[in-house]
């Protein structure tokens, strides 16, 4: 079954609507469909009165929902939180904290995402064809619960705190990251196609961050190991480079691993010295 | 003419409590042993700036209305909205922000205080890291190490170094006041030799910014064996940092770096760089000898560290090295807290909703996310549709799209003074300066709870926030029973 969604105007205040995941449309008439509710400011709502609702392919399974926004969602808040199957296709932006807590499935944007993109994902995969905000995959304030599964793979670039607290996992960045990157990490892997702000991988336990692009500055609690010609994203894929290999952060007493590409970084040819 | 005293100054977040006035003809004609910001709030709060009368917009113009009808409309533009934001809080007394409170859950807002833009980042901080603190009367009478990173108290916190750290003669460690007259007797003379030689030998050469002779350049160094030692980080030499006997020049933005680094010499690990955010490992290295070897040493940090480069980052950084001081001897640490009443606002928000600021109603329920329930965050975003202002100028030091946003929808100012908000308000709220018109509770940057007076009357008509706020709290209240009523 395939819903189709198209906001009826553009919206200003913050919604709230957890009702856009394809486990809470499974199984239910286009009418139903229509009285979920939602928040939009502090007025309850109906999706019927947000959106215009079309089911195409009614005909097949109605276990395998995929759901197609069509247009800006920006300001739309927790779109497929918690799902554990079926797929959303976003043809616009997305507002924060898409897919939070999500066990499976899969969400595409074909967009921008705004920040908590992925906050504490537990399992599934999430395409973001446009730029991600800040905190990508990581926990919301104060929880230290973060990424432990699945896949995150942004096209553009990130915001600040890509992948803090994470766990497990794999996090793909094609464009450039901001500062903190694998803050605390504890596990999983994050690479780096563009260039990264600083502090990456700070006070990280586990796991590996790779910086293919330029790195503003290596950490000063970060030991040298010596140069590597290979590092591995997840077991089926590696990336064949030469590689500066640091590892941290010395005050967790942490074994992360953050490698930094040779060429890109001449600034931090002095380590060399030490090899 | 008479004389109170024992009055609580309603400036800075050190709130000190040992204020005499003499008051003549319901007025503040003399201020003893306060700051210059304390004597200038209670010899100029009654200014030609100062709100008298309620306004309304009408026509594009503030025309001056009965405070009845001023509390109608705000209470109507704040039951119809439906995303308001209510900010401001902390100038003004607890009492008031509990109503607030209250008036934000009816109304289903955010409320938010102004640590959003000053120790916001310290509190999501506190929150994933812990703090290890205490009163400042600990510090004055025990501490022997004091730290101000990021923090000019000097100019910020006048008397904060006289009350409760370096100057001050507690009970166990004496003060350093002679010691620094002494050394700034040395430094004069110092100074003097120095321009002389400089007349007569032309063109010293420039020492290099990371030379470790630099930062040993301070004449303050090695004050007494029982007095107190004092250290500042900071990007600039300020007045405090002349007073200190360890001064640590950063780097601008590189405040984590330089935590991250005493982190790790504080647990015996070695650096493989030369130096941290523009400072030698070698200074580093005696910085921490004098942390690690103190009885009982207090960080203090302000804005220098909440608002740069990493911000709750470098918060999370600061407490995480004050745990780790603590496996080694006794640290504390404290944000230095800016508003009088910013603490208060904190601990009233948290103890009414579970959360410190940027707490979001709009459910019915509690939520908060700072970054998504912030006001600035929202403002930036234009989500909201109107908004309370209390005791705070936001207008005037807002990044200016979120100014503008302010300004595009129905706006309620209740201050006493017209400022920049209420000169663009729709609804303008005259109200008693709490701590001078009108009584109430404030919290200390330590969470001491002390009582602010009142020592003069208000201007005729004028009332305290809290009163105007329960006024445009039963007003919506009215409202939303009518509203259900119609429904029924």
């Amino acid at each position: 079954m395939i819903v189709n969604l198209y906001p009826l105007k553009t919206f200003k205040l913050p919604i709230i609507a957890e009702c856009i995941n394809p486990d809470m449309l499974k199984g239910k008439t286009l009418d139903d469909m229509r009285r979920l509710e939602l928040w939009e400011g502090n007025k309850r709502r109906t999706l019927g009165e947000l959106f215009k609702i079309e089911i195409s392919n009614p005909a097949s399974s109605s276990e395998n929902v995929t759901i197609i926004v069509n247009g800006d969602v920006s300001r739309v808040k927790r779109i497929g939180a918690g799902m554990k199957s079926g797929e959303i296709i976003i043809k616009g932006n997305a507002g924060m904290h898409l897919g939070a807590e999500m066990h499976g499935g899969k969400i595409t944007v074909y967009g921008n995402a705004l920040s908590w993109a992925g906050s504490m994902m537990k399992g599934g995969a999430i395409e973001i064809h446009g730029d991600a905000g800040d905190y990508l995959g990581a926990p919301y304030r104060g929880s230290k619960e973060g990424m432990r599964g699945g896949k995150i793979v942004v096209s553009g670039n990130v915001g600040n705190e890509a992948g803090a607290y994470m766990h497990k996992g794999v996090i793909k960045i094609y464009g450039n990251a901001g500062q903190f990157t694998g803050f605390r990490m504890r596990g999983g892997t994050i690479y780096v196609q563009g260039s990264c702000g600083g502090r990456a991988g700070t006070c990280m336990v586990d796991g590996a961050v790779i910086v293919v692009g330029a790195l503003e500055s290596a950490p000063p609690t970060f030991t040298f190991e010596g140069v590597k010609n290979k590092a591995r994203i997840d077991e089926n894929e590696a990336v064949e480079a030469s590689f500066y290999l640091f590892v941290g952060d010395l005050t967790e007493n942490g074994v992360g691993k953050l490698y930094v590409a040779r060429d890109r970084n001449p600034h931090l040819s002095n380590y060399e010295k030490l090899l | 003419m008479s004389v109170v005293t024992a009055v609580t100054c309603p400036v800075c977040g050190c709130l000190c409590d040992d204020i005499e006035l003499t008051i003549h003809d319901n007025k503040v004609v003399k201020v003893k042993n306060g700051c210059a910001m304390c004597e200038a709030k209670f010899m100029g709060y009654s200014s030609e700036h100062r709100l008298l009368k309620p306004m309304i917009r009408k026509n594009g113009e503030l025309v001056k209305v009965s405070i009845t009808e001023a509390v109608k409309k705000a209470a109507n533009i704040l039951a119809e909205a439906n995303y308001p934001v209510l900010y401001g809080w902390s100038n003004t007394s607890c009492e008031a922000i509990s109503v607030g409170i209250e008036l934000a859950e009816e109304v289903g807002g955010v409320i938010d205080n102004t640590s959003v833009v000053c120790h916001g980042p310290s509190l999501l901080s506190i929150q994933e890291v812990g703090i290890p603190s205490c009163t400042l009367g600990q510090v004055r009478h025990r501490a022997d190490l004091i730290i101000y990173w990021g923090s000019n108290p000097w100019s910020s916190h006048p008397r904060h170094i006289e009350r409760y750290t370096a100057f001050s003669h507690g009970r166990f460690k004496k003060s350093a006041w002679k010691n620094y007259v002494t050394k700034i007797k040395a430094l004069v003379g110092r100074k003097k030799v120095q321009s002389a030689i400089k007349r007569l030998f032309v063109k010293e050469k420039i020492p290099s910014a990371v030379a470790l002779s630099n930062f040993r350049h301070t004449p303050y160094l090695q004050t007494g064996k029982n007095s107190r030692k004092l250290i500042v980080v900071d990007v600039r030499r300020t007045k405090s940092a002349e007073i200190a006997d360890y001064f640590v020049q950063i780097e601008p933005n590189k405040d984590y770096e330089l935590l991250q680094a005493l982190r790790a010499l504080v647990r015996d690990q070695e650096l493989e760089v030369d130096n941290v955010a523009g400072v030698p490992v070698e200074y580093l290295e005696e910085i921490v000898d004098a942390m690690v070897s103190c009885d009982f040493g207090a960080l203090f940090f302000g804005l220098g560290l909440t608002m740069s480069g990493g911000k709750m980052r470098n918060i999370d950084a600061a407490l995480s090295l004050v745990r780790d001081l603590n496996m080694r001897t006794k640290f504390v640490i404290m944000p230095m807290r800016g508003h009088f009443n910013v603490a208060g606002a904190n601990t009233v928000f948290t103890w009414q909703t579970g959360y410190p600021y940027a707490v979001d109603f709009s459910l019915g329920y509690p939520r908060y996310n700072p970054g998504e329930t912030s006001v600035v965050d929202i403002l930036l975003r234009k989500e909201s549709d109107a908004a309370l202002i209390v005791a705070s100028d936001p207008i005037s030091n807002f990044p200016r799209k979120a100014a503008e946003h302010l300004t595009e929808n129905p706006l309620i100012a209740i201050d006493p003074h017209m400022n920049v908000t209420a000169q663009v308000a729709d609804v303008v709220i005259p109200s008693a300066f709490a701590g001078i018109e009108a009584a109430g509770t404030a919290y200390r940057m330590d969470h001491v709870p002390i009582p602010l007076k009142k020592v003069v009357e208000p201007p005729k008509g004028v009332l305290p926030d809290e009163t105007i706020l329960q006024r445009i709290l039963a007003e919506v209240k009215k409202l939303k029973q009518a509203n259900v009523r119609e429904e029924a």
